[in-house]
């Protein structure tokens, strides 16, 4: 009898607390407020578990990945130096397509200004590409800010506290993003395929002639989301289906967005 | 359950921030091993029902303040696998002293096998479509795989904290 009553409790009490979450996402406004309070909450916990870990999980990673870390040291330098020595390259091109593009009217990314961040945190979870950045508001960062990092676009802020801010990344499954290549009278749009699985772009007429390896960048049309000429992503493969009016590509990131520490805002508001 | 929700609750907190700190940066194949969702099966197991499904909010309405997805997916998919598990711990399913040693470790796989898939669904019912786009199986995979490895221990913990509460009852 009392092993009924319980029984009965419990499943009232899971049906109340699922009905309570519900609408708590129903109603965003309180959901908002219960966000931050929940942060409040875990913060001290976080802290505390943050500073037990971190020195053990370095020190393993350390020991681990050792002759790695030193490969990627001397891979780094050697970057290093090809990256002044092309922007040394570039630096008459760039002040040639800045003359261009100003009378163009075109927004030119190499003018715009930014706000170096940290990255602070990754998605906790599977099913949202996102990450922490510590920059925010006070700082100028606003929602829909381009984020840039390793050498393209990585994504955009989609929320900001004072002193943070979470950055979708473009990987994200609700992240899309217009595109041009070459001449940059074709546009595409790419979507985000998962954490893992880097963008895609699907049903482009057979008339576009696009190969693995091009290059993509933002369009810039407007009214867009992203500023022009932000480097997005390098076509990998391209899918044909025999007889089809249309095929798809698949694309990987031009940035690295697996190691990501510092990235740059770019204070450019998308025009509304 | 009164004895022992506070310290369950406390347990849950550091399943959080472990879950917020630790294991979002330690990714499996790029998978995020999901404990908030292995540690209110492991207190469902105990039989301890209302307890589970404390734990299961908790956890999963503090998780979701720190993601971007759907707010309260993460606890609902919690209290799911805290009832589904409870339903199996009242019937003497998955208890660490009296089943086979490895009832246990295969439930915490079913359940970390199907909480993504749980996940997904609940998502387009929060008219998010999206989510199934991501690497649903290796997700499954992977959480299976470490359920499987972790609930043994996890559900001994848990056992610990319902003791709390069998005691006062008692």
């Amino acid at each position: 009898m009392a092993t009924e009553r319980s029984r009965r409790r419990a499943l009232t009490a899971g049906v109340g607390v699922t009905a309570l979450v519900v609408i708590l996402y129903l109603t965003g406004g309180v959901a908002s407020g219960l966000k931050g309070a929940a942060n409040v909450v875990v913060s001290p916990f976080s802290w505390t578990v943050n500073q037990v870990a971190r020195p053990i999980g370095h020190f393993l990673a350390g020991a681990i990945n050792y002759s790695d870390v030193v490969g990627q040291n001397q891979k780094l330098r050697y970057e290093l130096g090809q990256a002044q020595l092309r922007a040394n390259e570039g630096w008459s091109f760039e002040r040639q397509l800045q003359q261009i593009s100003t009378r163009l009217h075109v927004p030119f990314v190499g003018s715009l200004p930014t706000v170096a961040a940290q990255v602070t945190a990754l998605s906790p979870t599977n099913f949202a590409a996102t990450v922490d950045i510590s920059v925010g508001r006070d700082n100028g960062v606003l929602a829909g800010m381009p984020v840039v990092a390793n050498g393209g676009l990585i994504g955009s802020v989609i929320s900001t506290t004072p002193h943070g801010a979470t950055v979708r990344l473009i990987t994200d499954t609700n992240s899309s993003i217009g595109v041009t290549y070459g001449s940059g009278t074709t546009t595409l749009l790419i979507s985000g395929r998962g954490v893992n699985n880097g963008l895609a772009a699907t049903a482009i007429p057979l008339a576009t002639s696009i190969s693995p390896g091009t290059i993509i960048a933002t369009d810039g049309l407007e009214g867009g989301l992203f500023p022009a000429g932000l480097p997005v992503a390098k076509v990998s493969k391209v899918s044909l289906t025999p007889g089809a009016a249309t095929y798809n590509l698949i694309l990987r990131p031009t940035a690295d967005l697996r190691h990501l520490s510092y990235v740059d805002v770019v204070l450019w508001e998308p025009s509304t | 359950m009164s004895r022992a929700i506070i310290p369950a609750t406390i347990v849950t907190l550091i399943i959080v921030a472990l879950q917020l700190e630790v294991l979002s940066t330690l990714r499996f194949s790029g998978v995020v091993v999901m404990l908030v969702w292995l540690w209110p099966l492991a207190m469902g197991l105990t039989g301890f029902t209302s307890l589970a499904l404390w734990v299961a909010l908790v956890g999963g309405v503090l998780f979701d303040t720190h993601s971007t997805t759907p707010f309260g997916l993460t606890a609902i998919v919690g209290i799911i696998l805290a009832y589904g598990a409870s339903r199996l711990g009242r019937e003497g399913i998955g208890d660490l002293d009296s089943a086979a040693i490895w009832v246990t470790p295969v439930i915490g796989a079913v359940g970390g096998f199907a909480a993504p898939l749980l996940y997904t669904f609940g998502g387009a019912f929060a008219l998010n479509f999206g989510l199934w786009r991501g690497s649903l199986l290796t997700m499954m995979v992977v959480n299976a795989f470490a359920f499987l490895l972790l609930a043994r221990p996890v559900t001994r913990i848990a056992k610990v904290l319902s003791n709390v509460g069998d005691r006062a009852r008692r």
